[in-house]
């Protein structure tokens, strides 16, 4: 029986008590005493989520300066209960508007209670879908939307949605203007080993929407995936154009995706739920554009001096650019002094990550600014242990380039009252672990 | 729709300065209680905040229960929600303070808004109180017959909650039957997921008694009801998705074509976005094709790209819980993965439990066309910051040199470690290359070549120091220098710290000796005095040993103690298959996270009540059994791994001794727990309570050493005891019933053993070695209840014993009832003295 938790618990950093919510006997009151005792103020915190004390076991997820502790006393389903979390949180900051943190729990820590009864009872989680939630559960709720008195804001048929079928849409929508957002979100992840191979590079994606449109509208979106394309040309039996294809290893969609629907038509089509959500999820190993090449020379020059050189390439459109790029390249401990030369950009030392850090605002494509730094030590006397070289890592943005090559091909808006829509469609390639051994 | 952020900052729950603010809020609140002046809502809400704050920074104010009832006669149902809360929290503490509740609560029920009909019945049914059961029967009635599917869903919650508190109460009133009749017609699918949750905890609990709920339980599995949740599956949110699927594994089908339909329906189902149902989704997968060894390989094939993406999408948390289910896959069939390899490569900024993972993946895929880039990869990591990981790499790439016949590339690489010049490197690589040696003695020579340039000053780590005196011992005869190093060892004897490593140097002076004796003679000579000298047992046996067998003749010593070795060809294994199997059988929940069956951590005692229940009987005793074994099997291992097999048979025997845990096996049932006492006692001399003073005594004679005989501090009884003995839990049910109480007494249980009791576990290892066997226990701290059992030797005479111990104030309860009426005094001194010396020894 997937029971997610017995109990559930949040802490702040020092171990006080922010919210707790038993649902089950099973386990002991003072379970958050073991929990700090056992996990908080050994050296065990950080190294496993996962904990058996006593005969309880204990998840634990750290999200921004709160720890949030479920407690189960049986076989649980672990990655239910980790999901139940992750979900619980991003309902929490749907509510408070963004932050979820040790101060907003304390300004809503009424309403997380009421929240923590309606999204999991007994142990089962309920319900979780912000939609539905945010209509009967309000702070400002003096009433609830049932009752016979009259409100403001009339919501037709609450219960139902609370349970109903189309659980991440309501009825009766309406916008004057009905736009559409859809963004492309892509992390390029890369292992790079220092003769310059690619050891591993994959890219994990999604597509975020936003959607503001009336009624029920039900959305098609067409990619230039691989598989899709061959469908498509053998349903209008036509050669598949020409042009990039891309193949994805893997999709996950949201629960509106109609999979049935994916599965033999390979098209994405769905009712979408109103606001912001995540459509879908993908992953890529093949094919992969990495926007940049790191070249590292990094020369050991004696006992107290280094010399680094690293010169970087964009290897995308002239006409793009990155934004937000930061190169951390590390350094020994002992680094007493340093110098700099750089042709963009600029770079400074920062003892307490042990790395020179070189920050370009503005990085256009097709170019290879470069580092010259030179690199003083301290003489210890424990000489012995060579210094190990974690590796160069990189942040990034690129607007309008995907490391995948994917590209929206069509993205259409059909409801029965027949209205138009505005699409609008962004890409961006941010860095996942992008890391150069060097 | 949101609200906005609050802006003033409720007043923070400041540290609990105790009485004065709670009487203060008393006298506050009783002021608004009767009040129904406009705004008086709003500074309600206020007070009842503070009041909820208090109560989860652990301040009690159970005091104020009184107040908060009255002012709870409100329309705003913010306000009701936390009184709600705070009934909730106090009302088991505060049982006729609950009963004022209970009105209240029963109104609400009745309330024209659903929201408050729902939120009303679920407190009532959370306030746990056994004597209110009575008046939750008619609310829950009427909630699950109520129009609005938000009360029903709540009223399904609220039949498990009473079932929970009160078993007979919620059979009586037939709730189960009609949860089963909504979870077959509700049109709403939370109802029906509810319904479901609810009914297999209240049938699989009643199971055991009633044959009705287990043909209930079984009915849950049966065909056309799994066909009736696999075809609305898709209106199911996600977590019931999981339920749903979590009950479809254990669906049998008839035929494969039913397997191939129920596959096809859920294929989708491994593109959703919830990892749970994903995972829920695979395990379906996986264990409807056991039996089909093609299909179950698709399986493989199928679900690896799904898996892939959830471990690296998601939290570091999430992706740990993923990949655990995805390293057990590919520790059953490393092949499928072999490709994949690259996949579990590790991140320079991942959590070390994520690593660690990887890295055992890494070693099970190595196969001969991966193995370079795994092993140049593996090496990477050796020059990791992250110490643990480091030595975790070293051995992955032992590990995978083990498994692989082409060794030449691994071999060198292991070589280089030895001179990157770090201190844990050299460790970990000193006892991977004995290891090494001791499956492919032909690499001695390229090995020692580099081992010998090792100064044995750099290694201070017992295994590694350990590894490297077997090595000097070993090939004395290859190493130039080995018996002058060794020498220089035993001359720093003293400052030899682990016991582990001068036992070693022992063994490893022999062989020195042997291949080289004028220049070992007079070094031996030293050690051996050393070692006899020594206050370890096994050290100063061990030396009387060589001491004895080379006096006797040098030759029979040369033979048992430095016999021509043959090379290891197989490393045992860890983990039994059996175990693993299980494991597998329990996909998607802690036991893989934590590589063991469910039945192995899944503690029964925190559950209350003492039972008697036969699963119990043999969990307790299974469950003792192999907590201890992973551990010392891996240590059993080493060690024997690193003596020849003559020195295995003595410290076995030696071992066998002291402990009566020490031969590793897994059973769980008692039958399998006699043939293991077979062994024991076969080993082990029978007296167990008084053999180990005889024992030295007899050495001590034959050596006419003359060190004083310690005197026998407790004589043993003369009641001798079966160490075999065995009853099941019913007989033993049956004879505690007809048996008078023979003896009833109180026990004094000395400090250091009521501190240990911490768990049951610790006592019953320490009891069985007195040949008193528990059949139940349970208890929490500090009160523990065991019921014993115990034979008389040679005689089915049984003893049984209900044994209550308090930890705080050290002391049992004990009541003995036996077959035999006579000889209870007798087994009445001999538990006592078993029961004290808990802990001491």
């Amino acid at each position: 029986m997937p029971v997610a938790a017995s109990a559930i618990y949040f802490l702040n950093l020092r171990g006080d008590v922010l919210i707790n919510r038993l649902y089950r006997d099973d386990v002991g009151g003072n379970m958050v005493d073991a929990f700090r005792m056992h996990i908080m103020q050994t050296k065990e915190l950080g190294t496993c989520p996962v904990r058996q004390i006593g005969g309880c076991s204990f998840f634990y997820m750290r999200i921004s300066n709160v720890y949030i502790v479920i407690v189960v006393s049986s076989n649980a389903n672990v990655a239910c209960a980790f999901k139940f979390v992750v979900e619980a949180v991003a309902l929490f900051k749907s509510y408070f508007g963004g932050a979820f943190d040790e101060d907003a729990i304390r300004n809503n820590f009424v309403l997380i209670y009421e929240l923590l009864d309606e999204i999991m009872d007994f142990g089962y989680p309920q319900n979780l879908s912000p939609e539905i939630l945010k209509l009967y559960i309000t702070q400002e709720g003096v009433r609830s939307p049932f009752s016979s008195k009259p409100s403001d804001k009339p919501v037709p048929n609450a219960t139902l949605q609370v349970t109903g079928a189309v659980g991440w849409r309501r009825e009766g929508l309406v916008y004057k203007k009905n736009e559409v957002f859809l963004d492309i979100v892509e992390s390029v992840n890369l292992l790079m080993s220092s003769k310059g191979s690619v050891l591993r590079c994959d890219v994990t994606g999604k597509i975020l929407m936003k959607c503001f449109l009336s009624g029920m509208p039900d959305l098609k979106l067409g990619l230039n995936d691989k598989i899709g394309l061959e469908k498509e040309s053998q349903l209008k039996s036509r050669p598949p154009k020409s042009g990039k294809t891309i193949e994805l290893d893997d999709v996950t969609f949201h629960q509106c995706v109609n999979l049935t629907r994916f599965n033999s038509e390979k098209t994405v089509s769905f009712v979408p739920p109103d606001g912001e959500f995540e459509l879908m999820k993908y992953r890529i190993t093949e094919g992969v554009n990495l926007p940049f090449r790191v070249l590292p020379t990094i020369k050991e020059l004696g006992r107290t001096r280094m010399e680094v050189n690293v010169k970087v390439k964009s290897v995308f459109g002239a006409k793009m650019f990155a934004l937000g790029v930061v190169i951390k390249i590390p350094v020994p401990k002992q680094t007493a002094k340093t110098s700099f030369q750089v042709t963009s950009g600029r770079a400074k030392y920062q003892a307490a990550i042990d790395c020179l850090v070189w920050k370009i605002r503005k990085f256009p494509g097709q170019t290879e600014p470069t580092l010259s730094a030179e690199v003083e030590l301290i003489s210890t006397m424990a000489e012995k242990k060579s210094w190990t070289r974690p590796p160069i890592q990189m942040e990034f943005q690129v607007p309008m380039f995907t490391a995948s090559g994917l590209r929206v091909r069509f993205l259409k808006v059909w409801e029965k009252s027949g209205y138009n829509t505005v699409e609008w469609v962004r890409y961006i390639t941010k860095a996942g672990s992008y890391e150069i051994r060097c | 729709m949101a609200p906005p952020a609050q802006s003033q900052r409720s007043p923070s729950p400041s540290q609990p300065s105790g009485k004065s603010e709670v009487s203060d809020l008393k006298l506050q609140l009783r002021q608004l209680a009767g009040s129904r002046a406009p705004g008086v809502d709003d500074s309600k809400r206020e007070l009842f905040k503070k009041v909820i704050s208090y109560m989860t920074i652990g301040i009690d104010v159970s005091s104020l229960f009184g107040e908060m009832v009255m002012c709870s006669a409100t329309s705003d149902i913010v306000l009701k929600k936390m009184c709600y809360l705070y009934v909730g929290n106090y009302a088991k503490v505060n049982p006729d303070l609950a009963l004022l509740t209970i009105n209240f609560l029963q109104r609400d029920c009745r309330d024209e808004d659903p929201m408050i009909r729902g939120l009303a019945l679920r407190s009532l049914c959370s306030l746990r109180v056994a004597n209110l059961v009575e008046y939750l029967v008619g609310p829950l009635g009427s909630g699950l017959k109520d129009s609005n599917s938000y009360v029903r869903m709540v009223a399904v919650m609220g039949v498990l909650k009473l079932y929970h508190i009160s078993a007979s109460t919620c059979i009586d009133a037939d709730f189960p039957s009609i949860l089963k009749h909504l979870m077959l017609h509700d049109s709403d699918t939370q109802v029906v997921a509810n319904c479901l949750s609810a009914l297999q905890e209240i049938w699989s609990a009643e199971a055991s008694t009633s044959e009705e709920a287990s043909r209930e339980r079984e009915a849950l599995i049966s065909k056309p009801f799994i066909y009736y949740l696999l075809n609305r599956i898709k209106e199911f949110c996600e977590w019931a998705q999981c339920l749903v699927l979590e009950l479809v594994t254990k669906y049998v089908p008839s035929d494969s074509s039913e397997i191939f339909d129920i596959m096809n329906l859920l294929e989708d189902r491994l593109q959703h976005a919830n990892g749970a149902v994903v995972l829920a989704t695979i395990r379906v997968f996986l264990q409807l094709t056991l039996s089909m060894t093609d299909v179950h390989q698709q399986v493989y094939e199928r679900i690896k790209a799904p898996l892939l993406t959830l471990v690296s999408s998601g939290s570091p948390e999430q992706s740990y819980a993923v990949l655990s289910h995805l390293h057990l896959l590919v520790m059953r069939a490393p092949y499928v993965f072999s490709s994949d390899y690259k996949h579990f490569y590790c991140q320079y900024n991942e959590p070390s439990y994520v690593k660690r993972l990887k890295l055992e993946m890494l070693t099970a895929v190595a196969n001969e066309s991966n193995t370079y880039e795994i092993v140049t990869e593996l090496c990477e990591y050796a020059a990791n910051v992250d110490i643990p990981i480091a030595r975790e790499s070293i051995r992955a790439v032992g590990k995978i040199a083990l498994q692989q016949y082409d060794v030449n590339a691994i071999v060198d690489r292991l070589l280089q470690f030895l001179e990157m010049e770090k201190d844990y490197v050299t460790a970990e690589a000193l006892v991977l290359v004995k290891d090494l040696l001791r499956k492919y003695p032909q690499w001695s020579h390229d090995c020692i070549a580099v081992v010998g340039n090792i100064s044995s000053k750099n290694v201070q780590e017992p295994k590694a120091k350990a590894a490297l005196i077997w090595m000097l011992g070993e090939y004395s005869q290859d190493m130039q220098d080995a018996p002058y190093v060794l020498g220089s060892l035993v001359e720093n004897w003293d400052e030899e710290h682990s016991a582990e490593v001068r036992l070693h140097l022992l063994t490893a002076m022999m062989k020195c000796f042997f291949n080289r004796p004028p220049e070992t003679q007079s070094a031996l000579g030293a050690a051996l005095a050393a070692g006899i000298a020594d206050f370890h047992q096994d050290v100063h046996d061990r030396a009387l040993f060589y001491y004895r067998i080379l006096r006797y003749n040098v030759s029979v010593a040369e033979r048992v103690v430095n016999p021509p070795k043959q090379a290891v060809s197989v490393f045992a294994d860890t983990q039994s298959s059996e175990i693993k199997d299980r494991i597998f059988d329990e996909f998607n929940s802690l036991s893989v996270l934590y590589q063991k069956p469910s039945y192995m951590f899944t503690d029964k005692e925190h559950r209350g009540p003492l039972e008697f229940a036969d699963e119990l009987g043999n969990l307790s005793i299974g469950e003792a059994a192999n907590n201890v074994v992973p551990t010392q099997m891996v240590e059993e291992n080493d060690k024997d791994l690193l003596l020849t097999t003559s020195e295995k048979e003595e410290t076995k025997g030696s071992r066998n001794n002291g402990s009566a845990y020490s031969v590793p096996y897994d059973g769980s049932s008692t039958s399998v727990f006699a043939s293991q006492t077979q062994i024991e006692s076969a080993v082990s001399n029978p007296t167990l309570a008084g053999h180990s003073p005889q024992a030295s005594f007899a050495i001590d004679d034959l050596l006419g050493l003359g060190i004083p005989a310690a005197p026998a501090v407790l004589s043993p009884p003369q009641l001798k005891l079966n160490t075999k003995a065995a009853l099941d839990p019913s007989t033993f049910q049956q004879k505690w019933r007809q048996l008078p109480v023979a003896l009833s007494q109180e026990i004094s249980v000395s400090p250091q053993g009521a501190a240990a009791l911490t768990a049951p576990q610790a006592l019953l290892r320490h009891m069985q070695s007195h040949s008193i066997h528990c059949i139940a226990s349970g208890g929490q701290s500090p009160n523990f209840k065991f019921f014993f059992f115990a034979q008389k030797f040679e005689e089915s005479s049984n003893y049984l014993v209900e044994c209550v111990i308090n930890t705080s104030s050290a002391k049992a309860q004990v009541k003995i009832k036996a077959d035999d009426q006579n000889t209870s005094q007798d087994f009445s001194t001999l538990f006592e003295s078993a029961l004290s010396k808990f802990g001491t020894s």
